[in-house]
């Protein structure tokens, strides 16, 4: 077993994809705070304490979208308080809080999903699609980093040649417009070179042949299976309706039978997984620390 | 530029998505789902547009060249898009369209939006960006000759797909936190969302006003120069 972030990327991101959308597609307060833990616990495990800002935005915003849900939702019948001659309800609360804990769960997962996707597992998952789009995004990618050191390149040949002032606004402003006209001439002339030398050698005349980084270990199509299996229950049980919550005119929760609770404890379970095999590395790692 | 690889695969789309699975889907959805599948409905919807538009493209000539040139476009937008506030990213999507084409705005279009969310976030909103700004591009792409010989004509169009574009994705908010499309909320959602849409607006104006001569004068020798 290796750490999740080291799986096959297709595997990954299938059970990512899947354990996000059944959070984005239900509404079930016990699925939905079982995602959101599951999410913040693994992204505590991997980031630690860092991007406090994060935390502050996709836990601040959901809260804030709870709380001023029902100034503009009139349904549910429990009125808490009148404000403006419009009652604040406590279903409409309720509902707000439902949604919010869906939005988080999903900005986390998606959070997630980004941190542990690099451009050459994006280039890995895109070839699936289209040769050619993983192509133009792999380039775009690299001249992301390409650009910006020309741009600081042109940056300091224009201020050396005395061509713009950074104290002076306007004087800014058309320097900076001068320093991405030039990064445009270059970046198209450079881009024509590459697209001739890359003629040159061939490319697009037959069948390419690649270098694949990423195999299929028996490990992956574990990981697949599970994620499958697990993913197929819970939306047997929303598709069903056994997660159907009513918040209006009541909140009404479904009755808990047996789809319901097989339900919430596969989604249990595929919310854990990436927990569960990073958590069994960290272990080893410890233990075999510890006998050094 | 060819992107899916398959004739076979692409004809089969460009038939069936259209005629057959995007009217069926809406069709089943009509015939009586419970409103909150109305956003998985509505998030597949665009999924298969997306597709669609892909398998629409075809092979030309120089292919290579083009698509280099739409992944500098990309990157380009891609760093203008994390400027604070303005945003040059429709501003060169339409440039890159009517210089280089329909698909290649189309594509500069849709790119750019998942790559720049790498940086901002992705999330299940990304679908309905790369689509506004795709068909954006497109769009600008049908309209290249007259937009050549008109400025006005471009500027307008800068200030309308700005409005569209904000009022798409209120589309999309208002889908995906209500989990229906309502009327009111729609409108509460505008409204709340005006002063960016008034920011989308006036930035795709103000930079295709700036970048409209330097950077299609650009792009126009490029194509001169080396005959895309």
């Amino acid at each position: 077993m290796r750490s999740f972030a080291e799986m096959n990327p297709a595997a990954v991101t299938v059970h990512l994809l899947l354990t996000a959308c059944i959070t984005i597609f239900c509404m079930e307060p016990v699925l939905l705070g079982i995602s959101l833990c599951a999410a913040i616990a693994f992204y505590l495990m991997k980031n630690g304490t860092a991007h406090r800002s994060f935390h502050l935005f996709a836990l601040g915003v959901p809260a804030l979208f709870a709380v001023l849900n029902p100034l503009w939702n009139q349904h549910g019948s429990t009125v808490l308080f009148v404000i403006n001659h419009r009652a604040y309800t406590a279903e409409a609360l309720c509902y707000g809080g439902v949604t919010g804990i869906r939005l988080a769960a999903v900005l986390y997962w998606f959070r997630i999903f980004s941190e542990m996707t690099d451009s050459e597992k994006l280039f890995y998952l895109f070839r699936f699609l289209s040769p050619r789009i993983a192509m133009v995004l792999s380039m775009a990618i690299r001249n992301l980093t390409l650009y910006r050191e020309q741009m600081k390149k042109i940056q300091q040949s224009q201020r050396a040649l005395g061509l713009y002032r950074e104290a002076h606004l306007i004087d800014d402003v058309r320097g900076g417009a001068r320093v991405f006209s030039v990064l445009l001439t270059w970046a198209l002339e450079n881009g024509i070179i590459t697209a001739n030398s890359m003629s040159a050698r061939g490319y697009g005349t037959g069948r390419r042949t690649s270098y694949v980084t990423f195999r299929w270990h028996l490990r992956d199509a574990v990981l697949l299976g599970i994620s499958a299996i697990l993913a197929a229950v819970s939306i047997r049980a929303v598709a069903a309706g056994a997660m159907h919550w009513e918040f209006y005119p009541v909140c009404d929760a479904p009755p808990h039978g047996l789809l319901w609770t097989a339900g919430i404890g596969a989604y249990l379970l595929l919310s854990l997984l990436p927990l569960i095999y990073e958590g069994k590395e960290m272990l080893t790692w410890k233990r075999l620390r510890s006998h050094i | 530029m060819i992107v899916l690889k398959n004739a076979r695969l692409r004809g089969f789309l460009r038939t069936a998505l259209p005629f057959l699975i995007m009217p069926a889907i809406i069709l089943v959805t009509a015939l009586g789902w419970r409103a909150e599948h109305y956003a998985l409905v509505s998030f597949v919807m665009v999924l298969l547009a997306l597709l669609l538009f892909l398998s629409g493209f075809e092979k030309r000539e120089l292919g290579t060249r083009r698509m280099i040139l739409v992944s500098v476009m990309t990157a380009l937008s891609v760093i203008g898009r994390l400027l604070p506030l303005l945003k040059p990213i429709t501003a060169l999507t339409v440039l890159s369209a009517m210089y280089l084409g329909s698909e290649a705005g189309f594509l500069v279009g849709a790119l750019s939006a998942v790559l720049s969310n790498f940086i901002m976030g992705q999330g299940p909103w990304t679908p309905f960006q790369m689509f506004a700004w795709g068909i954006i591009g497109f769009l600008a792409g049908l309209l290249a000759k007259p937009m050549q010989r008109s400025r006005l004509l471009l500027y307008c169009y800068g200030a309308v797909s700005g409005l569209t574009y904000s009022l798409l994705l209120d589309v999309w908010t208002v889908v995906w936190t209500y989990g229906e499309f309502t009327l009111r909320e729609y409108w509460a959602a505008t409204l709340t969302a005006l002063p960016y849409t008034v920011l989308y607006a006036v930035s795709n104006l103000l930079f295709l006003v700036i970048f409209a001569k330097p950077v299609g004068d650009k792009l126009h020798r490029i194509d001169v120069k080396y005959g895309l």
